[in-house]
């Protein structure tokens, strides 16, 4: 199994609060990462460190050779006094990339002045996964992407994702949503205060009791 | 270097997206620095003197024959202090709490003492110890200077008469005693009527050459009493408003409070728009993050600095003012405005990584910036500690920059050892902000 991107014993600390415990995680070509947990166990800290926007204070992250990651965290990313497209195309130019176009239309995203900060919750959480997509990433970190979107664009998410994982790339995802899980994951990992409590397939975490005690 | 120049592209658009926040950016300091030039205008004003007259000097005093109204006098005199007649009792008190720079006491016996010219009478002036003391001796030394020049005129008067006196002859009176003289035109008349011989003939060679001497003692006496004059010529240097000290505070104001804060603020921001994550992910480093906030100081300095420049040299000409060579140096101030740009920038980007959060690092960079102006402002003969302390931020040396290249004949000198100065504070600035930076991404 080829693995585009692995988490050898990571761990962090901010002062003397522990956000996640050492742990190994690691995603193979083709494969939905479901990454699972109550508020705080420690999801976006493990996705951020995995993204390589935030250091580990332990362990190290193992990234396949050339493989590009896309990320879209929690929270909205860019500038929110840019509009859409002068986002999406500053981004593009900062990673070299081009698609910043197609993915204003893929995405259906508005195409007019208005600065970012003035667009709905589900437009800007567009625009972070607009520039997440920026240059064909292999490796697709999502951050409770659909948490804001409505069932139209939670559906074309999940399509997206399906076209990474049978493209030969990987996605992990963070996320509440069980919907999430039954559509596009292939795998569950389940944090609890920090510490990785679960890794499994889907169907095997939807019978356990750490599936029960998220319920 | 293409991603620092695509965040500093960011950071314009941004800029040019907030109207509002560029205006009031731009006018603020603009404001300061008027304000500042009225200020400095106002700290030349005339300091509180008090009079203390335990003379009883009479309101008129009449000395070597000519009378003098003794307010007139005082007003006339007391161009650089404002003189306030009180008791020694009151004058002693005010001078403990401050209200008064200075007592002047005229003691008793003055005016007669004065008139008697057996010696000179003394006045007694008692100063506090603040720093304005210095410049309080100096205007009460011109005071004195300048009533001796009034008496010095009417003694020299009284001389002159004298003088004439002598010779075309007349009457006068010396210590209240009158008498009558035939002078030196008189004793050539009565030489004249005695008959010739060789005594005759050596007074009257002796009268001649006296009548010439002392016809020259006028100019003579007013030549010996006042050895140089100094003449004043008016309306040949710039008004205030237009000053080269004006324009050169106006310039390192601006650049200081627009470079800092839009430092401070734009770095800061890239952590609170959640941005400074995916940037520092192999985009962009955190050292490149910070030049990018360095060369927006500069981009937004310069576009101001040629405003400013613009806005004195077009005032100037319009004036048709003399003084100072702005148009040809202003090559030489738009690099000391790109240095002092940067190192202001760099002082910024300092703040915003500690700060963390543009609202506080905004507050931090106008709460600070303030303090450095003002540090920079006191004259080193006032506060040594203050002029020291202010080698440590940028301010000063670009005040003095732009003073030096806009307005000095050879400015190398300075501009050099300013430059210099820039320079290294804009390096170490930097790395602290470099270092401060990675507060951002944890």
């Amino acid at each position: 199994m080829r693995y585009l991107v692995a988490a050898h014993g990571v761990g962090r600390r901010f002062g003397e609060h522990v956000a996640l415990e050492p742990v190994d995680v690691a995603v193979a070509a083709g494969e939905v990462l479901a990454l699972v947990g109550p508020n705080g166990a420690g999801k976006s800290t493990l996705l951020a460190i995995l993204a390589g926007a935030l250091p580990p204070s332990s362990g190290r992250i193992e990234l396949g050779d050339g493989v590009r990651v896309g990320w879209m965290p929690q929270r909205p990313a860019h500038y929110g006094r840019l509009s859409a497209r002068q986002n999406l195309e500053l981004f593009a130019r900062l990673e070299g990339v081009g698609g910043a176009e197609a993915l204003l239309g893929r995405l259906e995203l508005p195409d007019d002045d208005r600065p970012a900060a003035t667009l709905s919750v589900g437009n800007r959480q567009r625009i972070d996964l607009a520039i997440s997509l920026l240059g064909d990433p292999e490796v697709l970190l999502l951050d409770e992407p659909t948490a804001a979107l409505d069932a139209r664009q939670r559906r074309r998410l999940w399509e997206t994702a399906r076209a990474v994982r049978d493209g030969g790339g990987a996605v992990v995802l963070v996320t509440q949503n069980v919907e999430d899980l039954e559509h596009v994951a292939d795998r569950v990992a389940v944090l609890l205060d920090g510490r990785l409590v679960f890794d499994g397939p889907v169907a095997d975490y939807l019978r356990s009791e750490a599936a029960g005690a998220l319920a | 270097m293409k991603q620092p120049l695509l965040l500093l592209r960011k950071d314009l658009l941004v800029l040019r997206r907030s109207p509002l926040l560029l205006g009031v950016l731009v006018a603020y300091p603009l404001v300061i620095a008027l304000l500042i030039g009225l200020t400095a205008a106002y700290a030349n004003a005339k300091p509180r003197v008090a009079l203390v007259d335990l003379d009883g000097i009479p309101p008129r005093v009449t000395v070597a024959g000519q009378t003098f109204d003794v307010d007139a006098l005082i007003d006339q005199v007391a161009k650089n202090v404002e003189l306030v007649r009180m008791g020694e009792g009151e004058a002693a008190q005010q001078l403990a709490a401050g209200r008064v720079a200075a007592v002047i006491t005229v003691p008793a016996g003055f005016v007669a003492d004065l008139k008697a010219l057996v010696a000179s009478p003394h006045l007694t002036l008692a100063t506090g110890t603040g720093g304005i003391t210095p410049r309080v001796r100096q205007q009460m030394q011109a005071l004195v200077y300048n009533l001796n020049l009034h008496l010095q005129k009417a003694f020299i008067q009284a001389d002159i008469r004298y003088v004439d006196l002598l010779l075309h002859g007349g009457k006068g009176v010396v210590l209240g005693h009158s008498f009558s003289i035939i002078g030196l035109d008189g004793a050539a008349r009565l030489l004249a009527r005695l008959p010739p011989s060789p005594e005759r003939a050596q007074i009257e060679d002796f009268v001649h050459d006296a009548r010439l001497a002392l016809a020259l003692t006028d100019n003579a006496i007013r030549a010996t009493a006042a050895p140089i004059a100094l003449d004043e010529e008016r309306g040949r240097g710039r008004t205030s408003a237009l000053s080269a000290q004006v324009q050169s505070y106006g310039l390192a104001i601006t650049i200081s409070f627009l470079g800092l804060l839009l430092a401070a603020g734009s770095l800061a921001a890239e952590r609170d728009e959640n941005v400074i994550g995916r940037l520092v992910r192999g985009l962009v480093g955190l050292g490149r993050i910070v030049a990018a906030k360095v060369a927006l100081a500069v981009a937004v300095s310069l576009a101001l600095a040629l405003a400013v420049l613009l806005a004195f040299g077009i005032a100037v000409e319009a004036g048709g003012v003399a003084g100072g060579e702005p148009w040809q140096r202003v090559p030489l101030v738009l690099a000391g405005v790109v240095l002092a740009g940067a190192a202001v920038g760099a002082a910024g980007a300092l703040i915003g990584g500690l700060a963390r959060e543009p609202r506080t690092a905004s507050l931090v960079a106008v709460l600070a910036v303030l303090p450095v102006v003002f540090l920079g402002l006191v004259p080193r003969e006032i506060v040594p500690a203050a002029y020291w302390v202010s080698d440590a931020f940028p301010f000063a040396h670009s005040a003095r920059f732009f003073a030096s290249s806009l307005y000095d004949r050879s400015p190398w000198g300075v501009v050099g050892r300013e430059a210099a100065w820039l320079a290294g504070l804009g390096a170490a600035f930097f790395a602290l902000a470099r270092l401060s930076a990675r507060r951002l991404v944890v």
